[in-house]
């Protein structure tokens, strides 16, 4: 039992530094000019096109609803309690800067990466990774980790864009005379650490939900069985990656 | 591609490049544009001055608070540091279009309030005055108003012992109702309101017995009358001499005639002064409207002195029909 306990402990760390080795790979190849050839770009262009171009309307309407309820909410709990001044800024610290990320990372996670992990973890098992080698990896996977991460970024700065806008009509109407109460707010808030510490996450995020499936893909064996184990723990991985980055970019900020 | 290989997959459409760079596109223009916006709403693009504001205590100041006039935000709060002589230096940023607001005159406050994030604000009295110079250093006034809550509970607490002490048992209040209550009974006693009013019995009683002198007092004004009635008679008598004397004897009529003349306004004395008595009696009157006994006497007193009247006009009409002074105004002496 207690060897048992001490070998699972062993795997986990294992599979975290393959996460870690990988994502290093993933991030030195990014880098390197010579990932860029018309191959990887395609590959690239087509995980940009399911994951984010696919999704884009519809996962745009269902955060732009997301977006509304939560202002509304807000707006009506600030005039109850008298403290309408505060909605705004609520509503961007909170809507625009904490929720609309996480909610993007989770639905690009749950469209692409349990796809992405099972088709990653289906070609281990049938050995057409091991056959195609290191080209692979580097001409096939690490595009699609910068394509995943490019994704979830774009998303999120898309929809949370909308969001802002939707906070305007919300709170002021059609109103241009608003404008400049609504910029001082705006201002107030997106403040140089708080807009560093925005992107930091969004590309965290990306990183996340790009890397992760596909290193629990790699984790599958020859075993057919192996492969939704492999996907599921990729995926509990992912969620658990995505609520660690969220809790600590939100001690970093407010404690 | 693995797209190709698995049945079901959506098939990659042909403009699948122009579709990718084009959301490509429309990211990095709103990711860019909200930068810039962002860096607006900053004010990184306005020409700003400096203002430094010292204050004892930065309690509630944060980076990024509004500096605010009549309302409006004029600057933001961008650096507070605690300075040597251990006071705090709030920088605050004020842009070039709103400086013209900041008058060398102006007074900034600290405001904290109960609910609800501080406020710096300031107060222009006169925008006539000399701008603010940039770089400039103003001391802040500060208003607490949870540091005006202890004074506040001290003194609620002093009123609330004095409205338990006036409401006690032994207290002011009990006894003013006391002392009402003792006038009310008073009141409700032998002398009425009177004793209510003057305090004792003893004292109405004093103030009734006023009233009865002056009743006395009215009563003796008839004696006087009456009196009086009895000196016109003399009078009258004084005439029938005097008559007698001016038919009997004769030659005496210049005399007779002054003395008449002076019985006459001796007569218009007597009638005024009867009718001063007359506006004392109706003062009188209205003094002693309680007491009906007064008011009898009076009723009585006002007859006599009508009928001594109604005998001095007779008199005088007899004197005058005797004498008929008004239609012969010459005398011819014998």
């Amino acid at each position: 039992m207690q060897s048992n306990v001490a070998g699972e402990f062993l795997d986990w760390v294992a599979s975290w530094r393959r996460e870690l080795r990988f994502a290093g790979y993933a991030l030195a190849a990014t880098l390197s000019p010579s990932t860029y050839v018309a191959a990887t770009r395609t590959v690239a262009f087509k995980q940009i096109y399911f994951t984010a171009w696919q999704i884009l309307l519809p996962f745009t309407l269902f955060a732009a609803l997301f977006s509304m309820v939560f202002i509304e909410i807000s707006l009506i709990a600030a005039r109850r309690f008298d403290l309408s001044q505060f909605a705004l800024e609520l509503i961007v610290r909170a809507l625009v800067l904490e929720l609309l990320p996480l909610l993007t990372a989770l639905f690009v996670a749950l469209r692409s990466g349990a796809a992405i992990a099972a088709e990653v973890a289906l070609m281990r098992q049938s050995g057409e990774l091991e056959a195609a080698g290191e080209n692979l990896l580097r001409h096939e996977l690490v595009p699609r980790v910068a394509a995943a991460a490019i994704s979830v970024v774009s998303l999120t700065v898309l929809n949370c864009a909308l969001a802002l806008v939707l906070a305007y009509f919300s709170m002021y109407g059609f109103s241009p005379w608003a404008f400049e109460d609504y910029t001082r707010v705006v201002g107030s808030v997106f403040s140089v650490p708080v807009m560093a510490g925005f992107i930091l996450r969004c590309m965290l995020f990306g990183a996340a939900v790009a890397v992760i499936p596909i290193v629990a893909g790699l984790e599958a064996t020859g075993r057919v069985k192996s492969v939704p184990v492999a996907v599921l723990n990729g995926m509990v991985r992912l969620f658990f990656v995505l609520g660690l980055i969220e809790v600590v970019s939100l001690a970093a900020k407010y404690i | 591609m693995t797209t190709d290989k698995e049945p079901g997959f959506t098939l990659l459409p042909k403009d699948l490049e122009f579709k990718v760079k084009l959301l490509l596109i429309l990211t990095i223009a709103t990711a860019i544009a909200f930068v810039l916006y962002v860096m607006y709403a900053r004010g990184v693009f306005e020409a700003k001055q400096r203002l430094t504001l010292v204050v004892e205590n930065a309690e509630g100041v944060s980076v990024g608070m509004d500096l605010t006039f009549s309302g409006f935000a004029i600057g933001r709060v961008r650096r507070i540091a605690l300075a040597d002589d251990g006071k705090a230096r709030i920088d605050i940023d004020v842009p070039r279009t709103d400086a013209g607001w900041l008058r060398s005159t102006s007074i900034f406050t600290l405001e904290r309030t109960l609910v609800g994030a501080s406020k710096i604000r300031v107060f222009t009295a006169n925008l006539q005055d000399p701008p603010l110079e940039d770089g400039a250093v103003r001391p802040v006034l500060r208003g607490d108003a949870t540091e005006e809550l202890p004074g506040m509970i001290a003194a609620l607490k002093n009123t609330l012992e004095n409205i338990e002490r006036m409401t006690a048992t032994e207290g002011s209040l009990q006894a003013s109702l006391g002392n009402v209550r003792t006038i009310t009974e008073r009141m409700g006693g032998r002398q009425g309101v009177l004793g209510g009013v003057l305090g004792s019995e003893d004292n109405a009683k004093k103030v009734v017995a006023a009233i009865d002198r002056a009743n006395s007092l009215l009563t003796s004004l008839g004696g006087v009358s009456a009196r009086l009635d009895s000196a016109l008679g003399k009078t009258d008598s004084v005439l029938g001499k005097t008559e007698q004397r001016v038919f009997g004897a004769g030659g005496v009529m210049d005399e007779t005639q002054k003395a008449v003349a002076q019985a006459n306004s001796i007569l218009g004395e007597v009638r005024e002064s009867l009718r001063k008595v007359d506006a004392v009696l109706a003062d009188a009157q209205v003094v002693g409207t309680n007491a009906k006994a007064a008011t009898t006497d009076l009723r009585a007193l006002r007859a006599e002195v009508d009928a001594s009247l109604r005998k001095v006009a007779n008199l005088i009409d007899e004197i005058n029909r005797k004498w008929p002074f008004e239609r012969e105004t010459g005398i011819k002496l014998p």
